[in-house]
């Protein structure tokens, strides 16, 4: 099942719009419009059943305030419920949160749903807000502290009403309150069951599931919640059971042996057959995230921009995408990914120009190439990556070697700047400022800023993004930022993924939104 | 056995190990050997699978019917036939190319492992053997401690330090299965040392270390042989089994292990990415356990079955 | 013998202090720190660095040594950095399934193995005994990862007999329990067989030769009836010990199987500890499996020394 017109045009364009077409066309059996799943037409939704999950990683903790991991996050948009949720398109709808107001650009004001109740009876209301965001500020372990930075107190009006006091003003603040920072925990579990949150979570949430039991390991249960606010679309399912597989392949197996229902991702070398299978049903659901090397500019050989531009120009992002990720995914022009409303499509990705990298060699003073390190995680896909891109370089004159690590060396290698060219997978965030500020603002000391980069002009920019008010505005900083990025090149981007998650047949009603997060309200059994 | 990476040293009972030091004498020993691989119709198969692959790793540049390293994007999962015999791999890579160049990195494994733990573990041995005392405690509290530890642990945990590589999992298992030879020696050693020439040599005055290295080592050197035949394979297992786990040769080098676990993924579409290094490791192991059951069974009748 | 076992005992001390030494270096060596691996798409250092300082990661490490080893004689083996949970309560939880795969294998192993050792000997160099060998030497010589793939390939997706992933409790769900264990016990348990059935072919052929046998057979006893009744037992006992030590061995080194399988049992727990750095848990869990490999060595020696006087230790 391969496609044979090109899904780029030659400039090396991808539309946004093709991108979320693409994805579109490619899930099973549609003709075009909203990606969901195939329900029967006269079929109403019912009641009951245990949905069965397999993810590959097991959950860290439950407590959203203090979690640092992705993984996380796919229970918690079950059993917790943020202030402002995403729809299929990223646009920002009312959560917990009914409307809100910026008077002016330092103050944010948020109207809350009345008639909420956490799964422990305790209500929802402005005080148990307040709470949660002084929590997020003060407690000593809390994660939430850097991405909530900007806010500087947080004011009761009234019982349903809350006013955010802003230190400067922090436009991507709406789209970070989609995620953990906005997530509301029953402060009565807080106080009563302290640090025994992080391992048992039974009534601390306000979401369409409530948290069951913790078997580490071996599974997490979660169950209906009937006492949930919203009495339309849902919840239907009964239960939820996750299940850890770390094995991708016996992921796979199991769903396709009717062992589990739902999958979180299928690899790209398995898409084409999974399709083909006839048990189960594919949705290929375009992601937030990025794929791309970062280069150390604080040492040779990358501390040369010549260098790096050579790097770049040798990389044939389009036989990578198409080789590697099979075409599970888009070539990147950037940090931006299609999906998001700042994408600019004017903007190519940089294309394999071999002229061009010689003459960046002898620029930056190495005719004849140079060698240098590729340092990557030991997962398959980026193995093969690697081993695609070390052929490519040596096309180009450089001589690669591969150094293959688990992941907690790749992360101490990457905060200590110990490397030359190191990968890194970002999962992505609905605003473009969680998917590029923290990376390429300069920051002295360990930071995700792994490549060093210490540019003026950059960080001015970044710093402009966060204050502009409008869209529009943002997204023409978006765009400046892309091409010097192009040109300055501290992450070359390689793919922006698409992240296709698998169902049986049984699965009914599941609405993809581009975070990758897999939310259950909807779905019922049939 | 296959699933422990120490492997046979646990699999016979200790008289068993114990009664191989009662050999006639070096003499007859020739003979015995000689009449009696004649006659077991598997030792030559063994040592024919044994020489293959000694010759396919030395001559790997020549055998190799492609470059294992160029990619073929445009030919990936081929199925096995005229131009790649068995097929290509998920970059496009001549698999029987891989497997061949594979040889090597599994046999630098396996004997180079062995090498590092028969010498470690002999020194170690010969030294708490015929120092005695304190040294011996020291010594074999040592080997007790590398033995009790986890072997896969140990060798994740090296494999981090040393860093990735072949290097640090030869080390690795070096460590792991010096004990094993540390304790045969020590054990040689003291049978040894309470024979008479032993005591003849010390009585006319030879200093310790002399005693050692021309008494001792020489006729000690038996079980350890046997030990070193079967060690070397499960050291290639083992190394095929590290590199499931992630550790092992770097990219784009291949090892059988890692060939296997690279192209686990592609079992049901392209199963011959699997099947040639398995079949590989599977016949070069059990062609290396034939050698050393015929080895065994050669250096003591006893055992002959 | 009272004496031997608490000399041996004592013995065990010095080895479990260079073992927990040696861990305690090998894990605090490997690049990367558990702090940095739980919160890996944070960049938050302050927290990150009030972690480690309530963990005493910032204390020089024989500090941090001598003060795990101050709680370590109180009992405590301290708490996983991941769960916050005792290290003897992850084990606890996990243990139950390793035993339960190891019983199972072993099991499998000896209905596997016992006649077909007994039948090779029996009927020495023949055919059937080639068969034996060539069985055993399968069993041996087959990566047991490669075993794993095929055998989930073959029973789980292509004729879906058996479920190929995840653990259910035989002794909560007898059926589905033992179905969920089948095909990783068979995967252990047919490099065990071929271990036991050279085991049990090496000690009957020795027992069939010694004399009180020739005696028998001249008496004029079946063969069958001499297995039976003479050499049957002494022959087996062998097979205990061997199986009694790699008992040690399977609960801590069926990693690649519980991987494979996705079986929460110690092996997994120990590497997975050891890919997130998770110190205490390594620490602990390793001191564990180092204790029970120790014991149930001592166990075998004692038992092989009660039984065959012949061997016995100074």
């Amino acid at each position: 099942m391969s496609r044979t017109t090109s899904d780029v045009n030659p400039r090396g364009e991808v539309s946004r719009r093709n991108f979320l077409r693409l994805s579109a066309l490619a899930s099973a059996g549609l003709a075009s419009g909203a990606a969901t799943l195939p329900a029967l037409a006269q079929t109403a939704p019912k009641k009951g059943g245990t949905l069965r999950v397999g993810f590959y990683l097991e959950a860290s903790t439950m407590d959203p305030h203090l979690s640092g991991s992705k993984v996380d996050r796919q229970i918690y948009h079950n059993i917790y419920e943020p202030l402002i949720v995403l729809d299929t398109n990223l646009g920002l709808k009312p959560g917990l949160a009914e409307s809100w107001q910026q008077p002016d650009a330092r103050t944010l004001v948020l109207k809350l749903r009345r008639g909420v109740k956490f799964h422990d009876g305790t209500d929802f209301n402005a005080e148990v807000a307040k709470f949660n965001f002084n929590r997020m500020k003060t407690e000593p372990k809390s994660v939430r502290k850097g991405e909530i930075a900007s806010i500087d107190t947080v004011d009761v009006v009234d019982a349903y009403t809350i006013k955010i006091n802003l230190k400067r003003p922090d436009a991507a603040l709406l789209a970070t309150l989609t995620d953990r920072a906005g997530m509301m925990v029953s402060p009565k579990v807080i106080q009563e069951r302290g640090s025994e949150l992080e391992r048992n979570a039974k009534g601390a949430g306000t979401g369409p599931f409530e948290f069951v039991e913790w078997i580490k390991d071996d599974h997490l249960l979660i169950k209906r919640n009937d006492n949930y606010w919203n009495k339309q679309g849902g919840p239907y399912l009964d239960r939820i059971r996750y299940r850890p597989i770390p094995d991708d392949t016996v992921k796979l197996q199991s769903l396709q042996s009717g062992e589990i229902d739902v999958i979180d991702y299928v690899q790209p070398r398995d898409v084409a057959a999974v399709k083909a299978d006839r048990n189960v049903s594919v949705l290929d659901v375009p992601s937030l995230a990025a794929f791309a090397y970062q280069l150390n500019q604080t040492r040779p050989p990358f501390n040369s921009k010549p260098l790096r531009q050579a790097v770049a120009y040798a990389l044939d992002l389009e036989q990578i995408v198409k080789g590697v990720w099979l075409n599970v995914g888009v070539p990147a022009n950037g940090p931006v990914p299609p999906t998001s409303w700042a994408y600019d499509k004017s903007i190519p990705y940089i294309k394999r120009d071999l002229a061009k990298v010689k003459a960046k060699l002898a620029e930056g003073g190495k005719p004849t190439g140079f060698p240098f390190t590729i340092t990557t995680a030991n997962i398959p896909i980026n193995v093969q990556e690697a081993e695609v891109i070390q052929a490519q370089l040596s096309e180009a004159g450089m001589q690669v070697k591969i150094k293959l690590v688990d992941a907690a060396t790749q992360l101490s290698d990457g905060n200590t700047k110990n490397f030359d060219m190191i990968s890194y997978q970002w999962s992505g965030r609905p605003d473009p400022d969680g998917n590029i500020y923290q990376f390429f603002k300069t920051t002295p000391g360990m930071s995700l800023n792994w490549s060093g980069i210490s540019n003026p002009q950059i960080d001015a920019l970044l710093d402009k993004t966060r204050e502009a008010s409008s869209r529009e505005e943002r997204k023409k900083l978006y765009g400046e930022l892309t091409r010097i990025l192009q040109d300055e090149l501290p992450m070359v981007y390689i793919v922006h993924p698409i992240e296709p998650k698998a169902f049986s047949l049984r699965v009914q009603g599941y609405e993809p939104i581009p975070d990758g997060m897999m939310r259950f309200r909807t779905v019922w059994l049939k | 056995m296959a699933g422990s990476i120490r492997g046979s040293d646990i699999a016979e009972p200790a008289p068993a190990i114990a009664r191989a030091v009662t050999a006639p004498p070096m003499r007859e020993r020739r003979w015995v050997v000689l009449r009696h691989a004649a006659r077991t119709r598997l030792a030559p198969l063994g040592v024919v699978v044994m020489l293959a692959a000694l010759v396919v790793a030395v001559l790997a540049p020549i055998v190799s019917p492609h470059d294992p390293l160029k990619q073929n994007l445009g030919n990936v999962l081929a199925k096995p036939g005229r131009a790649h015999l068995l097929g290509t791999d998920n970059v496009g890579r001549d698999v029987l190319s891989r497997v061949v160049w594979g040889t090597r990195v599994s046999l630098v494994a396996g004997l180079g492992s062995v090498a590092i733990a028969v010498v470690a573990g002999g020194l170690l041995g010969l030294l708490a053997g015929y120092a005695g005392g304190q040294a011996d405690g020291l010594v074999m509290r040592l080997m007790d401690a590398v033995l009790s530890f986890p072997p896969l642990v140990l060798a994740l945990a090296l494999g981090a330090v040393l860093g990735a590589g072949l290097t640090g999992v030869v080390i690795a298992l070096g460590v792991v299965y010096t004990p094993t030879f540390a304790r045969l020696m020590r054990g040689q050693v003291l049978t040894i040392t309470a024979r008479e020439y032993v005591e003849a040599a010390r009585a006319l005055g030879a200093p310790g270390w002399r005693i050692a290295w021309h008494h001792v080592l020489p006729n000690a050197m038996a079980p350890l042989v046997i030990q070193a035949s079967l060690s070397v394979a499960f050291a290639i297992l083992a190394e095929a089994s590290l590199s499931f786990l992630g550790l092992g040769i770097q990219p784009p080098g291949a090892s059988w292990g890692s060939m296997i676990n690279a192209g686990r993924g592609y079992l049901q579409q392209a199963p011959w990415i699997v099947f040639g290094p398995g079949a590989a490791l599977f016949i070069t192991v059990v062609g290396l356990n034939f050698v050393g059951d015929a080895v065994r069974d050669a250096l003591d009748p006893r055992l002959r079955t | 013998m009272g004496r031997l076992i608490l000399r041996r005992l004592l013995a065990t001390v010095p080895v479990l202090l260079l073992v927990t030494a040696g861990v305690f270096t090998l894990i605090h060596l490997t690049p990367g720190d558990p702090i940095d691996v739980m919160m890996s798409e944070s960049a938050d250092a302050t927290v990150k660095e009030n972690l480690r300082r309530e963990l005493g990661m910032d204390q020089p490490i024989y500090i941090q040594y001598a003060a795990w080893m101050g709680r370590l004689l109180h009992g405590d083996l301290g708490h996983s950095i991941r769960n916050r949970e005792p290290v003897i309560e992850n084990v606890g939880k996990r243990i139950r399934p390793s035993l339960q795969l190891a019983g199972l294998a072993m099991a499998i192993s000896l209905i596997i193995a016992t006649p077909i050792g007994i039948l090779s000997a029996a009927r020495r160099n023949t055919s059937v005994d080639r068969v034996g060998t060539s069985f055993a030497l399968f069993g041996i010589c087959m990566p047991n990862f490669l075993l794993a793939l095929l055998l989930i390939f073959f029973f789980g997706v292509k004729l879906r007999w058996l479920p190929i992933s995840g653990y259910t409790d035989p002794l909560e769900e007898p059926w589905l329990g033992l179905r969920s264990l089948v095909l990783p016990a068979i995967t252990l348990g047919l490099a065990l067989a071929a271990v036991v059935t050279r085991t049990l072919r090496s000690s009957m052929l020795e027992a069939l030769s010694e004399d009180y046998v020739r005696t028998a057979r001249a008496k004029g006893l079946s063969e069958w009836r001499v297995i039976r009744h003479h050499v049957l037992k002494n022959a087996l006992i062998p097979v205990v010990t061997v199986l009694g030590l790699q008992l040690g061995t399977l609960i801590g080194g069926a990693v690649i199987t519980e991987y494979v399988f996705a079986l929460p049992g110690v092996g997994r727990l120990v590497v997975d500890a050891v890919f997130a750095r998770d110190y205490p848990l390594v620490q602990g869990v390793v001191l564990l499996i180092a204790v029970g490999f120790i014991l149930s060595n001592l166990l075998v020696d004692l038992l092989y020394g009660w039984i065959d006087p012949r061997i016995r230790y100074r």
